[in-house]
């Protein structure tokens, strides 16, 4: 078998595998009625949890799907969720994360660019120190600190806000690789040759040296792509976003079992999709990727 | 490795990790009083009896034990599946390294958010084996972030089974136990130091998020569940003044982590 088949298939073993854990870990909680414990589920999330899930029922871990792929709703009347509304949340999330990925391309530039100037002065250390002080701020710092601006007095988009506060720190994650990758480079002896047979500089990073650098770029895309999702849940809460985020928290301290199962696993998918997106264009643009597949 | 080979970095950063854990614990545990009566912050808008110094020191306290504590856990669930996926070897390590990969692959906020929803369901159903929210909390970060130190562990190790000096110990006809005792360990005891540092941020940024959701119910208030619950009057009452301390204290924890586990990291590889 072609190991980009055997790749694939490796990948795409993970939603099974997180939709069946994830299922089963539902199945068993143990979630209290008002006989047994003081904080108890209301009755309705209960009977919920009981019919959506199928307990008891031969592949009955099928139930959630089955009733997303008939149109049912899942969960709650009042805070459940259908096959298309899912959807519909998902795009949302998604848009935001892709507007979200080009600011962060657009930081990961400039910061490359300020970091290789920054280098040799005196502001180096800020070079060194804005990384650690941008992934020690969690999204929702930010996020609270636009929020007056967005959520009370609407002045700007919440999606485009959403969009710019989860892309500081993948961008300037980015950034950082870029410039260690392109100081790497730099320094190889191809460059050397090239500038001693007569090339510009310029010919020189864009013909030799950026094709060099954009697998170290690829290798980041999958935690950038993660980092990007998750950074949604956050911005998407303290926006007010109705999107994939909010539904997937609300979910967790609603106690909506089933659709915790549903878009644990949708997420999964979204991660596998980024994943094999990458292996694409990796092998599109890296000669090295292609001969080793052959 | 000697106080002499640690970097300079590595100091500061610990430094500063040492003077906040003092500070947070002689302003939030030992003398609460002063905070009380010389905040220059004023009262918090949401928890009226309470200052926001003593929010912001009491959180920092939290959020340091909660990041400590699983990150410990984590550092050794990791060393202890390296450590058995490199005895066991062939196809089950092939096969531990898969599992590690596809753990890693899953963003720790979203796992850590469904292994809270377990965990409180048991704990209001009293079968939480004795732990309360902060054991919930270290046991699902540990859940989550033994992964990354699993991987790193066991190419550290790989690194080292291919040393000559460990070749000349087997010839020699030393044992598995000894290999592990007088050499290897050794040689993985800075990298443990610098794994566990690395693994501390990450921890507290998701314990952050997770109880600003209000999914956790960490009591007393981390940080992170601080900013959660000051959340509405934040938007309503020019929240700044709430807001950037808090941010602060953790931005500057998370600096102190960084730093030492990158200088440490660094100096490791290069020893």
């Amino acid at each position: 078998m072609p190991p980009a088949l055997i790749r694939l298939g490796r990948q795409l073993v993970l939603v099974p595998i997180v939709a069946i854990a994830s299922y089963f870990l539902m199945a068993a909680l143990p979630l209290t009625t008002a006989d047994d414990a003081k904080r108890q589920v209301a009755p309705e999330v209960l009977a919920s949890y009981r019919r959506d899930l199928g307990l008891g029922q031969p592949l009955g871990f099928l139930r959630p799907w089955e009733k997303l792929f008939r149109g049912e709703r899942l969960g709650t009347s009042a805070q459940g969720i259908t096959g298309d509304e899912l959807l519909w949340k998902l795009s949302g999330s998604v848009g935001v994360g892709l507007v979200a990925l080009v600011l962060a391309l657009g930081w990961a530039l400039a910061f490359a660019l300020l970091r290789a100037r920054w280098r040799r002065g005196r502001l180096s250390v800020l070079g060194d120190s804005l990384p650690a002080v941008a992934f020690g701020t969690p999204v929702f710092i930010p996020a609270l600190l636009l929020a007056p601006a967005v959520v009370e007095r609407g002045h700007l988009l919440p999606e485009l806000c959403a969009a710019l506060v989860i892309s500081v720190w993948p961008g300037i994650f980015l950034g950082t690789l870029v410039a260690d990758a392109l100081d790497t480079e730099l320094a190889r002896d191809y460059v050397r040759t090239a500038l001693g047979k007569g090339l510009s500089p310029r010919s020189v990073l864009w013909r030799h040296v950026l094709p060099n650098v954009l697998p170290a770029l690829l290798d980041a895309v999958g935690p950038v792509a993660t980092s990007l999702l998750a950074g949604s849940f956050a911005a998407e809460r303290v926006f007010g976003l109705p999107y994939f985020g909010q539904l997937y928290v609300l979910a967790v301290l609603q106690k909506q079992v089933a659709v915790v199962v549903v878009a644990t696993t949708v997420f999964a998918s979204l991660l596998v999709i980024v994943g094999l997106a990458v292996e694409l264009v990796r092998l599109l643009v890296d000669p090295r990727a292609r001969e080793a597949r052959t | 490795m000697s106080a002499r080979r640690i970097p300079t970095r590595a100091w500061v950063g610990l430094v500063l990790l040492v003077g906040l854990g003092l500070a947070s614990w002689l302003a939030g545990r030992v003398f609460p009083e002063a905070l009380a009566h010389t905040c220059p912050l004023g009262m918090d808008p949401t928890h009226p009896d309470r200052t926001v110094c003593e929010l912001a020191f009491g959180g920092l306290w939290v959020s340091l034990a909660v990041g400590l504590a699983a990150g410990a856990l984590s550092t050794v669930l990791g060393l202890g599946v390296a450590m058995g996926a490199r005895a066991a070897g062939g196809a089950v390590e092939h096969q531990v390294l898969r599992l590690v990969d596809a753990v890693f692959a899953l963003p720790d906020v979203l796992v850590v958010m469904v292994l809270q929803l377990a965990g409180q369901s048991m704990l209001d159903a009293g079968h939480a084996g004795g732990l309360g929210p902060f054991g919930l909390m270290v046991v699902s970060l540990a859940l989550v972030g033994w992964a990354g130190p699993a991987r790193m562990f066991r190419n550290r190790l790989a690194t080292l089974e291919g040393q000559e000096f460990i070749a000349a110990s087997r010839a020699l006809g030393a044992g598995r136990w000894h290999l592990l005792r007088v050499h290897l360990w050794p040689a993985l005891r800075p990298f443990v130091l610098a794994v566990f540092l690395s693994r501390l941020p990450t921890a507290i940024l998701t314990e952050s998020t997770v109880s600003f959701f209000g999914i956790a119910r960490m009591e007393p208030m981390s940080l992170g569940r601080y900013l959660g619950t000051s959340y509405a009057a934040l938007i309503y009452e020019g929240g700044a003044r709430v807001v950037l301390p808090a941010w602060g204290l953790l931005v500057l924890l998370v600096l102190g982590a960084s730093l030492s586990s990158q200088a440490l990291g660094a100096g490791t590889r290069r020893a």
